[in-house]
């Protein structure tokens, strides 16, 4: 009984393989988040600014804002998939 | 009706709820998915089942039996398995099953009743405030035509009581005026008459005083004198003349 | 059974349910497929007794529903595609309510998990849009208008078309379905995944450490906060992201 549940544990704590798989899991996410991250505080950021210099058009600016964070942001969801097939 | 909503949503999250329980227990996580393969557990060959049979296989084992072995590793697979899962991001086919089937009843329901009935609630309304509103300018745009005919009437009744008014004042200055030039005629005529008469009275008063004052001043000379005058005529003469010039100086 | 000092699952078995009804037949039904039952249950009902009551002043239920077609009709349809658009306002409408629905169910106590998690109805979802966009715009410009205006962009210069037209053609056919359900299901399974990561922290902190706890639980709370707003908008993003493509293939570039 013991023998099996060290067996799982050399599995979970990560032997050759599995482990390197994580590692690259993790950087490839971490890699992943730069650009949209900065690409979403660019979209935001002009955005803030169009809606304070023209507040009456505020409302097509948000959703316009909405858009943009959403196609940056499928890169980033792009690397999460990557992040969750990697797992071990 | 309400009552019988929440009741439908208490009964859906209710059955969410259990079998959410049911399936923590039946194996969300490695530790209770190994518990159930091992107490599950049933092996060739070997008696009993679950925890006994996993000791004796291990007993077997130790003892260096072959075949143990073979079941060994099968059953180490077995709960390897406990670690694996069908990978996340394939779809399941009875999720679409059921998913898709909801989402298809779903909308075939909203466009077939619940839509159009809650939409055409949504326009009725907009179109009832609508008509409300255009009824109430119409009422007002009559309410203001009234009002214009009432002034307009007013103004009328207003002018023609000042016609009224000034007609009478006319009227009333003229009788006056009437009145007034016919009071001065006839005090003017009693003025006259009056001062007629008195210059009557005072003619026929200096006449007869004329006469008696020339009787006595005769009487008063004859006395004075003793003697009569011879001729009476022509002292009478004599005295009027006198009085004539004496009143003609005065008067 | 608590085998390690940190039970933690392995991210597929937070995600995986065991079928329980019709077990081994294709219409197998688990807690996800239960929840999407909810979620058609919990709409339907909604625009059903927003329809029942005809009050002027609209309350409850009938606020609700107007409130949500009137934003997908004036924030959705009018902003991407215009007011022929509003044929599709029923569609839209129920994707949006459909997609909320089903992800709210993250934060309901004792439920705890977003349907849309799991990759099936995000990907048949997406699927559908696909195919609406597609025959809109061929039923709208014609086969060939509408492929030569998606692939051929105007405006660009001829020899870039060598590069723009096989991005496009792939654009269309394969990216945007797929970042459509993938957009959703990662947000789903990250905020997911993140609630649980608070709750057994702290839960495993109130264990041995007790005071500790209340740091990963106010994280929990806010969290939480944070998820309904997800929620919400991912049902927002899925549902502008149909009309734009919808309002793509209706009104050509010029």
């Amino acid at each position: 009984m013991l023998a099996l549940i060290s067996t799982i544990l050399a599995q979970l704590t990560g032997d050759g393989e599995a482990g390197l798989s994580a590692i690259g899991a993790g950087l490839g996410y971490g890699l992943a988040a730069i650009g949209p991250g900065v690409g979403i505080g660019i979209v935001v950021g002009n955005a803030i600014t169009a809606m304070a210099r023209q507040p009456e058009s505020a409302g097509v600016a948000r959703t316009t804002m909405f858009l943009g964070i959403a196609f940056t942001e499928a890169l980033a969801l792009i690397g999460f998939v990557v992040f969750i097939l990697l797992l071990p | 009706m309400s009552k019988r909503l929440w009741a439908a949503a208490a009964v859906v999250v209710a059955a969410v709820a259990l079998s959410a329980s049911a399936a923590g227990a039946a194996g969300e996580t490695v530790g209770s998915c190994i518990f159930d393969e091992l107490g599950e557990a049933q092996f060739e060959g070997i008696e009993g089942d679950g925890f006994t049979a996993v000791k004796e296989l291990k007993t077997q084992y130790k003892a260096g039996d072959k075949h143990a072995k073979e079941l060994k590793e099968d059953f180490e697979k077995d709960l390897e398995g406990c670690l694996e899962a069908p990978n996340p991001i394939i779809p399941e086919v009875t999720e679409i099953i059921w998913g898709g089937a909801a989402f298809v009843v779903l909308l075939a329901l909203m466009k077939w009743k619940l839509f159009p009935v809650v939409k055409n609630l949504m326009e009725q309304r907009t179109q009832r405030i609508q008509d409300s509103l255009d009824d109430a300018d119409r009422e007002r745009a009559e309410a203001a035509e009234v009002r214009a005919r009432y002034e307009a009437e007013l103004a009328d009744a207003k002018a023609e009581a000042a016609r009224l008014v000034d007609e009478a004042r006319d009227q009333a200055a003229s009788v006056r005026a009437d009145l007034q030039s016919r009071a001065e005629a006839d005090i003017a005529d009693m003025r006259e008459r009056a001062a007629a008469d008195v210059e009557a009275s005072k003619r026929q008063a200096i006449a007869d005083l004329q006469s008696e004052v020339s009787d006595i001043a005769l009487g008063a000379a004859e006395a004075v004198l003793g003697r009569s005058l011879e001729d009476p005529e022509m002292q009478r003469q004599l005295v009027d003349d006198y009085i004539a010039r004496v009143g003609a100086d005065q008067g | 059974m608590n085998v390690f000092a940190l039970d933690f699952p392995p991210v597929s078995h937070l995600f995986v349910w065991p079928d329980f009804l019709f077990t081994d037949t294709p219409v197998a039904l688990n807690k996800t497929g239960l929840i999407y039952v909810a979620a058609m249950v919990l709409t339907a009902g909604l625009f059903w007794a927003a329809g029942r009551r005809r009050a002027l002043v609209p309350t409850g239920a009938q606020t609700v529903a107007e409130a949500g077609i009137d934003f997908v009709e004036n924030s959705i349809i009018m902003q991407t595609i215009g007011p022929d658009g509003r044929r599709y306002l029923p569609f839209l409408t129920t994707l949006f309510f459909f997609v909320f629905f089903s992800n709210i169910f993250e934060v309901i106590p004792f439920i705890q998990f977003p349907a849309n998690s799991r990759m099936a109805i995000p990907l048949a979802l997406a699927l559908v849009v696909w195919a609406i966009y597609h025959v809109v715009g061929i039923r709208a410009q014609g086969f060939y208008h509408y492929f030569k205006g998606a692939l051929f962009p105007p405006g660009v210069p001829k020899l870039l078309y060598i590069l723009v037209a096989p991005i496009e053609l792939l654009q269309i056919l394969l990216i945007r379905p797929l970042s459509l359900a993938i957009r959703l299901w990662a947000n789903m399974v990250a905020g997911h995944l993140l609630l649980v990561t608070f709750a057994v922290l702290s839960a495993a902190l109130w264990g041995t450490l007790y005071v500790p706890a209340v740091l990963p639980f106010a994280a929990l709370i806010l969290l939480t906060a944070f998820e309904i707003f997800v929620s919400a908008l991912q049902a927002f993003i899925f549902t502008i992201l149909t009309a734009v493509y919808i309002g793509g293939s209706l009104h050509p570039e010029h």
